[in-house]
């Protein structure tokens, strides 16, 4: 007794549910098939592309190679520097209701411009460029992660017997017996602590920068709180001031790593899971173990983002009686 | 048993050692779900930006068992 218009509800959501898992199901299983996934290798360092250095600087820096992670950095480069060039021209069009990507992107700075403007007050202007910068770079370079090709499509080279690899195999491939590694011509340049830290220390030193340019050089009385000892009258009170005042420097160091290790965390442990689902369940989980990432991803870029919102518009507060904690 | 299967041994049990501090994380998300779940049931009206910080705060909370998972990844994959 079942109604008709149930039962063609029923079709359409078989139709738009049902078959594209079962088709996915079926793909996956061929693949698994003939091409059965390995133990993925797992290498922390960025693996380097060329055999001659790009630049050779003298020894504190070295020799400069051309990485992986150092092309997916140019892509990213590219993918903002080519929404930068279609959001300028959709403004300069006159045209005044967005659409598409660009419509997309104004909705995005909107939303974190209010944001900013709830919390730096009246250094909006100075401080929103870092935050809509790093979240956009950052949110950019995580999500390459999702795109296929990535982390798998490489160089193969041969290692030593014993060792997990791939059998070659394949009509274009040369059969030469023997395990192979991929390394990838794109992986995740957030998967580079090279790239991270970067951010970390550009987010750090321009939090100092934008502390002066609000207090002048009195900002630096955060730091070497002199003042303290002549001035707060029970004279130790005021060195255990001073003592606070220098434990502040080693805070500000502690952020460039936590800001550091926490994206490039994320992210590394992001890859890793992806290639060890991938060879514990090659059918269909890895798609949702991918809509996780995707959320870190997002979620990571906002956190750098509004950290660095956050702790320059506490340097653009005087310090002095209240205590203000900021840790992360 | 020769010294490299003792070695490799050693790298397994000081990741899984390593990843206890992940417990500390566990719980800090699970405290943060809590009240924001608490702060939901009794004023359903303001979810939206509870949702938000909760989601950081959760982020936070998470950073430290990413510590963990660095720290095990590097005993895995980088110690020699």
């Amino acid at each position: 007794m079942a109604d008709p218009k149930q039962d063609a509800g029923k079709k359409s959501k078989f139709k738009e549910i049902g078959l594209p898992l079962l088709i996915a199901a079926v793909l996956g299983a061929i693949g698994w098939y003939f091409f059965p996934p390995i133990m993925p290798h797992v290498q922390l360092p960025a693996e380097k592309l060329t055999h001659h250095p790009l630049i050779s600087l003298p020894m504190p820096i070295g020799d400069i190679y051309l990485t992986n992670t150092l092309v997916a950095t140019f892509l990213v480069d590219l993918v903002l520097l080519a929404l930068v060039f279609a959001v300028q021209k959709a403004a300069k069009s006159g045209d005044l209701i967005p659409r598409g990507i660009v419509g997309v992107f104004e909705a995005t700075l909107e939303a974190i411009y209010n944001l900013t403007e709830t919390t730096a007050g009246k250094w909006t202007k100075v401080i929103f460029p870092y935050f809509a910068t790093f979240f956009f770079v950052v949110l950019i370079a995580n999500w390459t992660e999702l795109l296929p090709g990535v982390d798998s499509i490489g160089f193969l080279h041969k290692v030593e017997e014993g060792v997990h690899g791939y059998a070659a195999q394949g009509p274009f491939l040369i059969k030469q017996p023997g395990p192979y590694h991929v390394t990838p011509w794109v992986r995740v340049a957030s998967t580079d602590l090279n790239f991270t830290i970067a951010l970390a220390l550009v987010s750090v030193f321009m939090t100092q920068v934008i502390g002066v340019r609000a207090l002048g050089l009195p900002y630096f009385t955060k730091f070497f709180n002199i003042k303290a000892i002549f001035t707060v009258k029970p004279w130790w009170m005021g060195l255990i001031d001073f003592f606070v005042s220098i434990l502040e420097i080693i805070s500000e160091t502690a952020k460039i790593i936590s800001f550091s290790f926490r994206l490039f965390g994320n992210l590394f442990a992001g890859s890793v899971m992806l290639f060890v689902i991938g060879y514990l369940v090659p059918v269909l989980l890895q798609s949702a173990v991918l809509l996780l990432e995707a959320f870190v991803g997002i979620v990571q870029a906002l956190v750098f983002g509004m950290l660095t919102l956050m702790f320059m518009a506490l340097a653009t507060h005087p310090h002095g009686g209240e205590h203000e904690e900021a840790h992360a | 048993m020769d010294a490299q299967s003792i070695i490799t041994a050693a790298k397994l049990i000081g990741a899984g050692l390593a990843m206890i501090g992940a417990l500390g994380g566990g719980i800090g998300i699970g405290l943060s779900a809590n009240g924001a779940v608490q702060g939901i049931a009794r004023n359903p009206d303001v979810a939206g930006p509870i949702q938000t910080n909760m989601i950081l705060g959760i982020a936070f909370a998470e950073a430290v068992a990413i510590y963990c998972l660095v720290v095990a990844l590097l005993i895995l994959f980088v110690v020699k």
